[in-house]
């Protein structure tokens, strides 16, 4: 199999942009293959979860390829809810380890700050099992009850999981990519309103626009996909034994390491799905970067924070970056490639192998990367 | 007592779900019908305190698992007094599922019942009691 390395990164700054989603796709990933050195690649793999629902548009691996000027360069669309971003990075990864391509762009987005929010939340949560959408569960409704369980079963605290929502803001402030740039105080976090109690507005991720774009390659660069898994779960969340942790999450993170070849000891940096902040705590310990039960402590000690033993979501996360759905997980990687490269101004971590871990709808469809800098 | 409840279990794995489905969801095997007692325990539980367009604000949302194992979605008048682990019973009202909670004496039928088929009536009435109790405590921080 060949070595599958990243030419390219590229995104958008993600929040309420003026420009449709084919603009802001074209803009992240016209600077990835700037930063590649790539006019043309091989093929495209396009990643957008709700375009339809959101802009109207459709065909969109043949829109975004003639927007960008490789209307004749064979264009996929790739699809897998929430992390739709990572598998678009999988299906151009196994491309090139097949050999069938040497390189490959992928790029991901989503527009929809033009649209009212609760309809954006119902877009959203047409990716929630029917029978329990029928209830008025909602991604936040979902979350809630994950939440609730986890405070009560692992012992998750309000003050554990409203530090993750400042330290990520505190991240945030420093990348000019993201959508919030301000700290938010510890208080405020805790005492905003509640959505899906006990998870408060602060503890839930914004509604963002945004791309990001990566150039795979097979041509050896700085930086190296080591690994790459997928893990699965029932859509249906009544289906599953346990709310506190996510078996998507855990099979991924042991496909990826198995391919890398090492595990969770190895890793320096971590982008994590933080959806809804204690996504970051249960994502930490199913990943194995912290033992079981210790997510909660090692956040309030400031080990996760830039600066810390284990920096996690430097770029800001999904919280204070932005969750633009089909750009996040390709924005995850973004991130951790500049980290890699010594490239990330204003919240540089030293790390030569970075993680990162995207969920798909409720944990039904889960992805962890592992990227290594070159030897 | 509520109606019981319809649900289906896989020939293979045995595992239940509610409602009933065609095929197991681990295994692609066709299930067989059942029914189960409409009592369970609450497994989380949420207010949501702006539902999706068709539902009254303050939502009440509720996992509850019952007895062999299926979950499944309840909405309810209220969560005050609820708790993980509260014993509530499911009423299913145009194939809605609705969790109440249950009061002492259902509890202690409800122990009675489980408890009359190992023959240990009396130490369930027992637990029964000091459930009862316990439940009375003041809300913990979760």
């Amino acid at each position: 199999m060949t070595d599958v390395w990243i030419a390219g990164a590229g995104m958008t700054r993600f929040g309420r942009r003026d420009e449709n989603l084919p603009d802001l796709m074209a803009e992240a990933a016209l600077a990835a293959l700037a930063d590649a050195g790539i006019e043309r690649p091989d093929a495209l793999v396009i990643a957008a979860m709700n375009p339809e629902e959101f802009t109207g548009e459709g065909n969109y691996a043949s829109l975004i390829a003639t927007r960008l000027g490789l209307s004749q360069v064979p264009a996929l669309r790739v699809e897998t809810a929430t992390s739709s971003g990572v598998a678009a990075v999988y299906s151009a990864y196994a491309a090139i380890a097949a050999g069938f391509h040497r390189s490959i762009l992928v790029v991901g987005g989503e527009k929809m700050t033009h649209v009212a929010t609760p309809r954006v939340s119902e877009i959203i949560g047409r990716s929630i099992d029917p029978h329990e959408k029928s209830y008025g569960t909602t991604m936040p409704a979902l979350a809630g009850l994950v939440t609730r369980a986890a405070m009560h079963r692992r012992g998750f605290t309000l003050r554990e999981i409203s530090q993750v929502a400042v330290k990520n803001h505190a991240h945030g402030a420093r990348n000019p990519y993201a959508h919030f740039q301000e700290p938010v105080k510890l208080e405020a976090v805790m005492e905003s309103r509640l959505v899906a109690d006990p998870l408060r507005l602060f503890h839930c991720c914004p509604i963002s626009d945004g791309g990001a774009a990566l150039v795979l390659t097979a041509e050896p660069r700085a930086v190296r996909i080591a690994g790459i898994g997928q893990g699965a779960d029932s859509i249906a969340v009544r289906y599953r034994s346990d709310l506190t942790s996510f078996r998507a999450t855990q099979a991924a993170a042991r496909a990826a390491y198995r391919m890398a070849g090492f595990g969770a000891e190895r890793v320096e940096v971590a982008e994590l799905h933080d959806a809804f902040t204690p996504f970051e705590l249960i994502s930490l310990e199913d990943t194995g970067l912290v033992p079981s039960g210790k997510a909660g402590r090692a956040t309030l000690d400031g080990e996760t924070a830039v600066g810390g033993r284990l920096p996690i979501n430097p770029s800001g996360g999904l919280k204070a970056r932005g969750h633009p759905l089909a750009a996040t997980g390709i924005s995850q990687i973004v991130e951790l490639c500049w980290q890699l490269r010594g490239k990330a101004e204003g919240r540089q971590v030293p790390a030569r192998v970075g993680l990162a871990q995207s969920i798909g709808g409720l944990a039904t469809n889960n992805w962890v990367t592992l990227v290594e800098a070159r030897r | 007592m509520p109606e019981l409840l319809r649900a289906s279990r896989c020939p293979r794995c045995r595992r239940l779900v509610v409602p009933p489905a065609s095929l197991c969801p681990d295994h692609p095997v066709k299930m067989e019908a059942a029914t189960l007692p409409p009592l369970g325990e609450v497994v989380s539980f949420t207010t949501l305190h702006s539902p999706p367009e068709g539902f009254r604000a303050p939502l009440h949302l509720a996992l509850v698992q019952l007895e062999g194992g299926a979950r499944l979605f309840c909405h309810g008048a209220a969560t005050d007094g609820v708790k993980i682990g509260s014993h509530v019973s499911v009423e299913a009202v145009d194939s809605v599922f609705y969790f109440s909670n249950m009061g002492f004496t259902d509890r202690a039928r409800l122990f009675w019942r489980r408890a009359g088929a190992r023959g240990e009536r009396i130490g369930a009435i027992g637990k029964s009691v000091v459930k009862g109790i316990l439940n009375r405590r003041p809300r913990g921080e979760d």
